[in-house]
């Protein structure tokens, strides 16, 4: 039954982003963006992380691409009105992008170690991890403990980014005095 | 004093005068003149105080002046009893000569300038008489050749003056070519180009003798010395003033080959010395030959000096290096008196230089006909007179050595002995046949002493007894050696008898077909095909000029075109033009389009990629 | 659920591809942008995958830094455009070229 699920899931996210990529209207790309997000937060789910899954609705679908919608409608872009694949440079470029797929995956399933086909591993419910990695739990608990433990140095620096790109993004978007 | 602080008055005096007149003192002539004749007597006096300081002992100084690594240039003087001789000859002849140009060149406008090149010729040629090694020796040598080079085209205005400096300079570095490939060829067999250690190496092992080391040498003496096939430039060389003349072209710069040579001579194996001795006799033969077409007075001593070259050459290539040294010294002593007397009469006469056109000279200026015949009855190789012992001996050790060779410079002696007594007969007897040697009157002491003192010296200098113990060490061993040599006697009263009979015969023919105070040269009247021929001197120059016109002028353009369109055009030009390639393409990258710069990025991606994972 | 960790590879290798296909072909700087999204989605989904099969908790970690990244990069990145918009009217990348050369 889930292996249905994960293959639904993951043809709408393919789907969605293609249709993304060559929309010529941009809000239209902006809602398929969405849709692609929040079944990548459903196949989180198949992978038993919650806490992430919520994560990504709230803040990616949620925010952030909320933010592109209304930059989209603020500036009033008009249709993409060119023929993607009409002239050369696109059609090479096209080719350029195939190919790098193809050898993705060609890279991924060759090489010399074939990486076996692993079912799930049954879940601890320990929370606290010692030893060398912090085993995977589902709780939302062990997420704190990791956060302020082994990545506390990560986790304040990522909110001195948030700092500084608030105050840049205040900085950037200030209409300038026409008297000066 | 030592002998060593002695050595660097004399070598660095003349540099000093040099300096000084070439800075402050080219207008004043008066003071130039002064600073060079000065600085010729501080080298006569301290070379003779050099050598009574240093006895018979060699002095060896030496310093290092460059190193590069193993690589070592040194300075120093070697001073050894062949140096020793050779230092004595150039100080007295060239003291002489100094005091002479006073007289000679009293009117000339450029005399500081004259005098700045004697005192740099001297400078140099003191060089290679005490260098001790052979780098040094080279270097000045090359000086030797810029001096020769600066006093033949004395006279600038005149162009034949400067095309004769050129050729000189130019025929010379042909020959130093082979010198300087011989330098370093002997540096690499040797690992030193020291000449007493070279000695010793030799010496000690005869198997380091290398006929290529000496042959390349030799091409050195061949292009100073004037042997066959380079002795083009010295009669053409006879453009500079006639003290130059005598100075350089007689008596010190064209032996300095000969002098070389025997300082070199035990890197010499048989092959090489025989083709050096047949050079000499061919130079003596040919150049006999070619005098006698000559007209003017220094041309024909030039081709004597050019005979003489050639019987040096084949005293050395016959294993007599001090029977070399000998005839070298005693010829430095009468050539220069013959040119040195050439230069008074051509300065009584008013610079008429055909001899045709003199006559009657000996009652006009009879000191100067009469030192004058001194020289010649020395060159001819009067018994008694210094050159009858050194060409003599030359003969003797030809004929115990290889008779044919006698026999052509015993035939060369007579030839000598004809174009000799035609150039005094014409010259100096008979009546005056222009209006300038009519008028003509005996120089001024300052050119008359010299040829005195030059006269005593062609008497006496042969008389070996009288030589102090210090000089001519070689000169007497070789002697010795030809003493000891069976069949001596048998041979010296032979030589002693053709000898003879070969200047008494010369002289006679010379006197009786010529006659005395002629006109005109009878054997073009009487034999113009044979005078022609003879005038042509075998169409060497002729043919060397062909050769620069046709084959070298071209090959040298085409040497140019390669410079311009391969070096120039293609190399140079063309790395910069890839440059500028890489410039242009590097900036096509700077195309404002974000897509353009996605792919390169996309590309740069791929590129490390395929690096990680070992593709690449 | 017996899908294993290859399927996963394989979504994100697509999605990636997807997204680069994106940045590559469009004009619109916006739609650039959010293909560059699309592109750090595709790395998400990867991390998780790799954490959960191999039953560590790093991965996941990992994934909230990158969603914070995110975020703030596309605030940042949106208010320049705003800007550039501002001076030049316009968002289409071949009309912005004024660092040509």
């Amino acid at each position: 039954m889930t292996d249905l699920l994960f293959y639904v899931f993951a043809a709408i996210t393919l789907i969605s982003a293609l249709l993304m990529v060559v929309s010529p209207n941009a809000v239209n790309g902006a809602v398929c963006m969405i849709v692609s997000f929040v079944t990548t937060a459903a196949l989180f789910v198949l992978l038993e992380a919650y806490f992430l899954a919520v994560i990504q609705v709230l803040v990616y679908a949620g925010a952030v691409m909320v933010l592109f919608l209304f930059i989209i409608m603020l500036l009033d872009v008009d249709k993409d009105t060119s023929q993607l694949l009409k002239d050369k440079m696109t059609l090479g470029a096209s080719i350029v992008g195939f190919s790098l797929l193809v050898i993705l995956i060609c890279a991924a399933f060759a090489g010399g170690q074939h990486l076996p086909e692993t079912a799930l591993l049954p879940v601890a419910e320990n929370p606290t991890g010692e030893g060398i990695g912090i085993p995977f739990t589902t709780s939302a608990k062990s997420y704190g403990y990791s956060l302020f433990t082994k990545y506390m140095l990560p986790f304040q620096v990522t909110g001195f980014l948030l700092l500084s790109a608030m105050i840049g993004v205040i900085v950037v978007s200030k209409k300038h005095s026409t008297d000066s | 004093m030592t002998a060593t602080q002695s050595l660097l008055v004399v070598l660095f005096a003349p540099l000093l005068s040099a300096v000084l007149i070439a800075f402050f003192c080219r207008t004043r002539h008066g003071l130039a003149s002064a600073i060079s004749v000065a600085a010729a007597a501080a080298i006569f006096i301290f070379s003779i105080l050099a050598v009574s300081v240093s006895g018979i002992d060699t002095v060896h100084a030496s310093s290092a002046w460059l190193q590069f690594g193993d690589f070592e240039i040194n300075k120093g003087f070697f001073f050894d009893g062949v140096s020793k001789t050779m230092l004595v000859m150039v100080a007295s002849v060239g003291f002489l000569i100094h005091v002479f140009s006073l007289g000679y060149m009293a009117k000339d406008p450029a005399r500081g300038r004259y005098y700045a090149g004697l005192s740099i010729f001297m400078f140099s040629m003191l060089g290679i008489v005490l260098a001790d090694n052979l780098i040094m020796i080279f270097v000045f040598w090359e000086l030797v050749g810029f001096s020769s080079y600066m006093l033949i085209g004395h006279y600038m205005s005149k162009d034949i003056a400067a095309a004769a400096a050129k050729k000189a300079f130019i025929v010379n570095r042909i020959g130093d070519l082979g010198f300087v490939v011989g330098i370093a060829y002997a540096y690499w067999h040797f690992g030193t180009t020291d000449l007493e250690v070279m000695g010793q190496i030799v010496g000690a092992n005869s198997d380091m003798i290398h006929a290529g080391i000496a042959a390349l040498l030799m091409c050195g003496f061949i292009g100073k010395s004037a042997q066959f096939p380079l002795h083009v430039w010295l009669p053409d060389a006879m453009a500079g003033p006639t003290p130059v003349s005598a100075l350089i072209h007689a008596a010190t710069m064209v032996a300095a080959g000969g002098y070389f040579l025997i300082r070199i001579f035990y890197l010499f194996p048989p092959e090489v010395l025989s083709v050096i001795a047949w050079l000499g006799v061919f130079g003596a033969v040919y150049a006999g030959f070619c005098a006698y077409a000559r007209t003017d007075i220094k041309q024909i001593l030039a081709y004597s000096t050019l005979s003489q070259l050639g019987y040096i050459g084949a005293a050395f290539g016959l294993g007599y290096p001090g029977i070399a040294l000998f005839h070298l010294i005693t010829h430095a002593f009468f050539k220069a008196l013959l040119f040195l007397g050439a230069g008074s009469v051509i300065h009584g006469c008013h610079h008429e230089q055909d001899i045709f056109k003199m006559g009657g000279l000996l009652k006009k200026m009879p000191i100067t006909g009469i030192t004058f015949f001194i020289g010649i009855l020395a060159l001819c190789g009067v018994y008694g007179l210094s050159g009858f012992y050194s060409k003599d001996a030359i003969l003797i050790a030809a004929g115990l050595g290889d008779p044919s060779i006698a026999i052509l410079l015993t035939f060369g002696a007579l030839l000598t002995a004809g174009y000799m007594g035609r150039l005094f007969w014409v010259a100096f007897l008979g009546q005056p046949n222009s209006e300038a040697a009519s008028h003509a009157k005996e120089s001024p002491l300052t050119m008359v002493v010299p040829l005195i003192v030059l006269a005593v010296l062609s008497v006496a200098g042969g008389w070996l007894g009288y030589w102090p113990e210090q000089l001519g060490g070689i000169i007497k061993s070789d002697k010795h050696i030809l003493h000891a040599m069976e069949g001596y006697d048998a041979m010296h009263t032979k030589i002693i008898i053709l000898g003879t009979a070969a200047w008494v015969i010369g002289l006679a023919i010379s006197f009786f077909f010529y006659g005395a105070g002629a006109k005109e040269d009878r054997l073009a009247k009487k034999a113009a095909p044979i005078y022609g021929f003879l005038r042509s001197r075998l169409w060497f120059d002729e043919i060397y000029g062909f050769y620069v016109e046709k084959v070298q002028q071209r090959f040298a353009l085409f040497l140019s075109f390669i410079d311009v369109f391969v070096i120039k055009g293609i190399l140079v030009r063309g790395s910069a033009g890839i440059v500028g390639l890489v410039g242009i393409c590097s900036r096509s990258l700077h195309d404002g389009n974000l897509h353009t710069y996605v792919y390169w990025f996309l590309a740069g991606v791929i590129l490390l990629w395929a690096a990680a994972s070992g593709l690449l | 659920m017996t899908v294993g960790l290859n399927a996963f590879i394989l979504l994100a290798g697509l999605l990636f591809a997807i997204g680069m296909l994106g940045v590559i072909l469009r004009k619109n700087t916006l739609v650039i942008y959010m293909s560059l999204e699309l592109m750090l989605n595709a790395v998400i989904i990867a991390l998780v995958a790799f954490s959960r099969y191999n039953g560590t908790m790093d991965g996941n970690l990992f994934v909230f830094f990158i969603i914070t990244v995110a975020a703030a990069e596309v605030a940042l990145g949106l208010a320049i455009i705003v800007a550039l918009f501002r001076l030049r009217q316009t968002v289409m990348v071949d009309q912005l070229t004024s660092l040509s050369r």
